[in-house]
């Protein structure tokens, strides 16, 4: 079974590796984009600082939303278990992910063992007709929406009509919400950067904050993508930096805007892309001319790649450590069908090695 | 390899070597003369003195809340300088290549990061198996879970307590335990503001007290050599200290080690209702031999708190500087990040005060340790210039003339001649460290300790010679030489492992199925995952 191809011819793994490195030591600004495991990302960030690359997220736009919470305003947050466990009142903040709508699922499955009503009631922020996960035992949310405003406009409402203010248009069923909050110990907000504005993530965080005031609340961040949240924490330790960080001086240097490489890609400033994702075989941007190198689980070249090569999935290939959304912290994961088919840092470090003279530290 | 280290000043309290002398290193160890003298490398240390290399107790150099506090300030690490060929990703500010980096420029080749979640782990690990050159450990925090809380609360046989300590520092690879205002975690999520000493945990009934005792005993009984590190309550608040005193009292003649005490030195005189109380408790202190403590030393300007005393941080809100900050409710303490600035007014200058009266008031240097609590009283790049105030009288002085003088009032600091002995330093932060985590092979120079080797050069200013060091060795490698990193290399992360009891695993299996809906897998890791050769490294429980 063939693994590397240069172009679309096949290729020995070594030869991909050394024209994948001549290519980025040739390259004027490199840019890197990933969704891989903890070891993947560390070994990219590595070989990023050596060739000079920018490197983001393959689908960097909601983490950044997410990120910049963090980065810009800080946050109010909450473990998953302590959620599942003492959570009376669970609040959707905007459509959540498929992948977490397990978890919301449980959550209407079970009631929290540390609280002392041990029942658990549901609402959900956004505008009508948005997608609910669905909840176990038939259960239902209560809606909490100003008709087809926006998010972020909603949670205005929401937190002025918390406050005693008026608002221009009400929020729907906000006197079940009051009540339920003046009886709630411990509410939680789900949210995510996925359908979320960076202002409606603010304007939760701010109602969150007035309910502190005389009550405890938390809100539970359910990252966009756990790869990419995986990511954003081992390149905060390894750079100081979230992603979305590049080197192009020679250090590493955040800027969200700068080193978003999708913007890059799309606005000609880039001139090769090595992309990392052992689970989407195409680059989702228009072609360009640019050289691409790709690392993806494959049994044929990616169109239009310079250099091809095949990589395992973390977790099912590989054993790998992944963050979890689950336990909100890193997690090991055994290959669940183990295969020949080198990690993505395997990979990376091949190119790094054939790249430059020394190994790299990671 | 064979090394000699040539007619440096030696200062090995332990072994009681002081005074001009040859060093020999073979490989990793230190090792007597040998017989024929012939080393392979010289290195020249006439004009130096040459130390163990030092251990650090307690810093927060790594894990999930310190990793917040990155993600938090993106604009206060800003790095500088491009990557040095040989350290690749050195020059990140405030990353985990840098932290190792700077640490071994001064001379330290162990650093304890003292706050790791259980549940973060694996996190925790692998931020220090990023962190190149020097060993690290961890102390696993307990005391906020409801797994431990509910037994207490059961009156759960004490040997059952014990199988779950000894579990929770098994799996997570931690060289010792530590509590963090027991209980407050756990209040603060029924929505209970203070919590002190006596104040008892809602739906619990269980007090600090009992915790941290039920604790203590546990450490003690299970012989792990550290002794239960805590951080206790009422952290910062004027008043604390007798919130301090009452906790040196209830060690009641088990070993206990308090943690940044400066932070509880704080009395209720003045008009403005805070003053010193160091002096009271450096008496106390020094009346108590069962009782270590570590300083967190405040020193002037910017920096960022990180702890797991969730409800002290949450409280600390306002005085956030820049104003952003993260509260965490965790699974047991979870934490909160505070950037905050220390200025030279009253508050800022008592607490600095406050420290090193401290450090100059207890007798003892096996039992007082050198911290700034990295990064809450200050970054542990100000070492050297701490290293120098504890030195040299001169220093404080001049240090005191831009200071408040109204706090300076109401300190007794002016008064105290004390400066500490290059051998009271090597007891402070080599000797007494490893003695106080059970770490037999370093912390001296005798033969059969690991060659941890930290060389100064003599200089008229203390922080330029202890913050540059001429040569470091680390296991035998050289790896510092005129105060720059000169080779890469990764240290373990010394941890302990005590038996586990299967029973206990089985209990902890069914609690995690009911609670959590998870099995303990979720939260168990091979040291593969670790992804270097040989990350930990074990350290003997007593016997
Ligand atoms: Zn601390």
């Amino acid at each position: 079974m063939a693994v590397a191809w240069i172009g679309n011819r096949e290729a020995l793994i070594e030869h991909a590796a050394a024209h994948a490195a001549s290519l980025l030591s040739s390259s004027r600004c490199p840019v890197f984009s990933f969704d891989t495991d903890i070891d993947g990302t560390r070994a990219a960030i590595a070989l990023a600082e050596r060739a000079g690359a920018a490197y983001d997220h393959a689908d960097g736009a909601a983490l950044a939303r997410e990120t910049a919470l963090f980065t810009d305003k800080g946050a109010m947050t909450v473990a998953p278990g302590e959620t599942r466990r003492r959570a009376d009142v669970v609040v959707i903040v905007g459509e959540l992910p498929r992948i977490h709508h397990g978890l919301v699922g449980e959550l209407a499955g079970t009631v929290p063992d540390l609280s002392t009503g041990n029942q658990r009631e549901f609402f959900v922020v956004g505008p009508n007709g948005m997608s609910v996960p669905p909840l176990n035992g038939g259960r239902k949310a209560t809606q909490l929406s100003c008709g087809q405003s926006s998010l972020a406009a909603t949670l205005a409402a929401l937190r002025a009509q918390y406050k005693g203010q008026r608002t221009s248009q009400p929020v729907s069923n906000f006197n079940d919400f009051a009540k339920a909050l003046a009886a709630a110990h411990f509410p939680v907000f789900l949210f995510s950067g996925h359908a979320a504005e960076g202002l409606a993530l603010e304007m939760l965080q701010g109602l969150i904050a007035d309910l502190n005031r005389k009550s405890r609340a938390s809100g539970l961040h359910l990252p966009a993508n756990e790869n990419g949240w995986g990511s954003t924490l081992a390149s905060a330790w390894m750079t100081g930096f979230p992603l979305r960080t590049g080197f192009a001086r020679g250090f590493p240097e955040f800027d969200p805007w700068r080193c978003d490489v999708a913007r890059m890609i799309a606005a000609g400033e880039a001139d090769l892309h090595l992309r990392i994702s052992a689970t989407t075989a195409q680059p989702k941007e228009k072609k360009r001319r640019i050289a691409l190198i790709a690392l993806t689980k494959t049994q044929e070249p990616v169109a239009g790649a310079a250099v091809t090569i095949a990589i395992g999935e973390a977790g099912v290939d590989h054993d790998a450590v992944v963050y979890s959304s689950r336990t909100g912290s890193l997690r090991s994961i055994d290959a669940q069908a183990a295969s020949q088919l080198p990690s993505a840092a395997t990979i990376i470090r091949l190119i790094a090695t054939h790249a430059f003279a020394e190994a790299p530290p990671c | 390899m064979l090394t000699k280290i040539a007619s440096g000043d030696i200062i090995d309290p332990v072994n009681g070597r002081l005074g001009k002398g040859d060093l020999w290193i073979k490989d990793d160890k230190i090792v007597p003369a040998p017989a024929g003298g012939a080393a392979d490398r010289i290195i020249e240390a006439s004009g130096c003195i040459v130390m163990a290399g030092a251990i650090d107790i307690h810093s927060h150099i790594g894990g999930g809340n310190v990793n917040t506090a990155r993600l938090l300030l993106p604009e206060q690490h800003a790095a500088h300088q491009v990557r040095p060929a040989t350290t690749p990703l050195s020059n990140a500010g405030w990353s985990t290549f840098q932290t190792g980096c700077l640490y071994a420029k001064m001379g330290f080749t162990t650093v304890v990061e003292p706050a790791m979640s259980p549940g973060a782990a694996l996190h925790t690990h692998l931020e220090l198996a990023d962190i190149p050159i020097i060993d690290k450990a961890t102390l696993a925090i307990l005391g906020n879970d409801d797994f431990l809380l509910s037994m207490i609360r059961d009156d759960a046989p004490r040997t059952m307590i014990e199988d779950y300590v000894a579990w929770t520092v098994a799996s997570t690879r931690a060289l010792g335990v530590k509590v963090i205002n027991a209980g407050a975690a756990a209040a603060f999520k029924e929505n209970v503001r203070t919590f002190s000493l006596d104040d008892v945990v809602p739906s619990y009934g269980v007090s600090s007290r009992k915790i941290v005792k039920t604790l203590q005993a546990a450490v003690d009984s299970l012989g792990l050599p550290h002794p239960l590190h805590v951080h206790c309550n009422n952290l910062g608040s004027p008043g604390s200290a007798d919130t301090a005193a009452a906790t040196i009292a209830a060690a009641d003649g088990l070993p206990l080690h308090l943690a940044h005490l400066q932070f509880y030195g704080y009395g209720t005189e003045g008009k403005r209702g805070f003053s010193s109380a160091a002096a009271r408790l450096a008496e106390l202190v020094n009346a108590t031999p069962e009782v270590t403590i570590d300083i967190g030393q405040v020193m002037f300007g910017q920096t960022v708190t990180v702890s797991s005393d969730v409800m002290r941080q949450f409280s600390a809100r306002g005085s956030a500087h820049p104003k952003k900050t993260v509260i965490h409710d965790g699974d047991g303490n979870g934490g909160g990040i505070v950037p905050y600035s220390y200025g030279k007014d009253f508050y800022g200058t008592m607490q600095w005060a406050i420290g090193l009266e401290l450090f100059l008031l207890i007798d003892d240097p096996w039992r007082v340790f050198f911290t700034t609590d990295h990064p809450n009283g200050a970054p542990f790049t100000a070492y050297p210039a701490l290293f120098e105030l504890l030195m040299s009288r001169e220093a404080r002085t001049e240090m005191t003339a831009g200071l408040s003088s109204s706090a300076l009032a109401l300190s007794t600091l002016a008064a105290i001649d004390r400066e500490y002995t290059f051998e009271e330093i090597a007891i402070m932060t080599r000797a007494a460290p490893a003695k106080l985590l059970g770490l037999t092979d370093r912390g001296h120079l005798g033969a059969g300790a690991t060659a941890d080797i930290a060389i100064y050069r003599r200089d008229r200013s203390i922080a330029k010679m202890l913050g540059r060091a001429a040569y470091v060795f680390k296991d035998g490698d050289l790896v510092v030489q005129d105060g720059e990193i000169i080779h890469y290399r990764w240290g373990k992360a010394l941890r302990l492992k005590p038996p586990v009891d299967k029973a206990m695993v089985r209990r902890l299996e069914d609690y995690h199925q009911q609670r959590y809906g998870l099995s303990l897998d979720w939260f168990n890791f091979p040291d593969s995952a670790i992804a270097r050769e040989q990350p930990f490294g074990e350290v003997p429980c007593r016997t």
